[in-house]
């Protein structure tokens, strides 16, 4: 008995009917620290790609030309708002949420490297690759057209009846030999490491 | 404008059914849909009720990039859907096929090629404010004086 009573009275509170009938949870806002479509800050593009190549969507991003340089566009709708453009840009051209503040406190970055696979089962030891591509050329002129070489400074040498890689880090990604291979033995990978760089070397 | 007209304008104003089908997606944005529901958005104090069921649906939320077990059905679920009726796309899978969008997958996105959509929401997933937001200002647009506008 005691209970209803209770339970009547509460209920007959005017503020409880206020909020009974009136109440209305927090407005429909966007937290300021939401991570929306990136937004560009106004920093210069280089047009380097690193945002493009690293988007994880089919056609989220596209570097275009404007009339004075270049600027990305985030296209919504195939943009998933991953926001590693914003991460991986060197320039800090794009923002989106606390991203830039955040890596910017970690001192975090992408390293990014280009791997470099010969497949010996469909090689042919032709030497096309060493010799179309234009670092190897660079380093050392003479290479011959079978595409051994006396220097050890090249990417990629014939070497022992097989394309042996020496410098993979000299890589620019450029993806000649990839395009002159007539057998699509040699694949040109590029590899994303998320590194952190210590307070001491900042 | 008409009495009856006016009274079927407040009344949708304040009661607008929804249904959603996914039609192949992750289930992101349907966790998001489910958001919608929850206390912390409370889409029934604008008037949202949600049944899943076409044949009570005023607003049909498309999520997913359409499979090929799906165009038929699809369309059977929208000819269900009682008059009048608006369909929404919730997040990049309808609009574009999102990260599904490539060769050598079962998609066909996008989901416009099988029925009439009148609101897209980007996202992957969109937020639930977005969602809420999309389905409030589309729904008038299309129930409001729908009799009146038609020829
Ligand atoms: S936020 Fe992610 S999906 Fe969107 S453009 Fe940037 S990298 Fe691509
Ligand atoms: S936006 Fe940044 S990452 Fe993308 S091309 Fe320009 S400078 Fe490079
Ligand atoms: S990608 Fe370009 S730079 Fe790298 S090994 Fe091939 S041709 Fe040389
Ligand atoms: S171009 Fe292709 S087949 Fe010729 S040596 Fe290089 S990897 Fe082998």
């Amino acid at each position: 008995m005691r209970s209803i009573v209770y339970y009547v009275r509460e209920f007959l509170r005017p503020e409880w009917i206020r909020k009974f009938f009136f109440a209305k949870t927090a407005p429909l806002e966007t937290p300021s620290y939401f991570k929306g479509y990136p937004a560009l800050t106004g920093n210069e593009c280089t047009a380097c790609l690193s945002c493009m190549m690293i988007c994880p969507a089919p056609n989220a991003i596209a570097v275009l030309r404007t009339r004075d340089g270049w600027e990305p566009e985030i296209y919504p709708g195939h943009c998933i708002r991953c926001g590693l453009c914003v991460e991986a840009c060197p320039e800090g051209v794009l923002s989106s949420g606390r991203i830039l503040d955040v890596t910017r406190r970690d001192g975090t970055a992408f390293w990014s490297w280009y791997h470099l696979q010969v497949d010996d089962n469909l090689c042919m030891r032709c030497g096309n690759c060493c010799v179309s591509c234009p670092v190897n050329r660079e380093i050392d002129p003479q290479l011959a057209g079978s595409g051994t070489s006396a220097s050890d400074e090249v990417i990629m040498r014939v070497e022992g009846g097989r394309v042996r890689i020496l410098h993979e880090e000299k890589c620019t990604g450029c993806k000649t030999c990839e395009t002159q291979c007539p057998n699509r033995a040699i694949r040109v990978a590029r590899m994303v490491e998320g590194v952190q760089i210590g307070e001491a070397e900042t | 404008m008409s009495i009856l007209q006016k009274i079927k304008n407040t009344v949708r104003s304040r009661s607008i059914h929804v249904s959603y089908v996914d039609v192949g997606s992750c289930n992101g944005c349907d966790i998001e849909v489910l958001a919608c529901l929850a206390p912390r958005y409370d889409i029934e104090q604008y008037g949202i009720y949600v049944h899943n069921n076409p044949r009570e649906a005023d607003v049909l939320l498309v999520i997913g990039s359409v499979t090929p077990q799906w165009v038929d059905k699809l369309r059977e679920i929208w000819d269900k859907i009682p008059e009048p009726k608006v369909a929404v796309a919730i997040g990049n899978c309808p609009i574009s096929g999102c990260v599904y969008a490539r060769r050598g997958t079962l998609t066909s996105p996008p989901v416009e090629k099988y029925i009439p959509i009148a609101a897209q929401v980007p996202g992957c997933p969109p937020r639930p404010t977005e969602i809420l937001n999309a389905i409030l200002s589309v729904a008038p647009l299309i129930f409001k004086d729908y009799e009146e506008k038609q020829p």
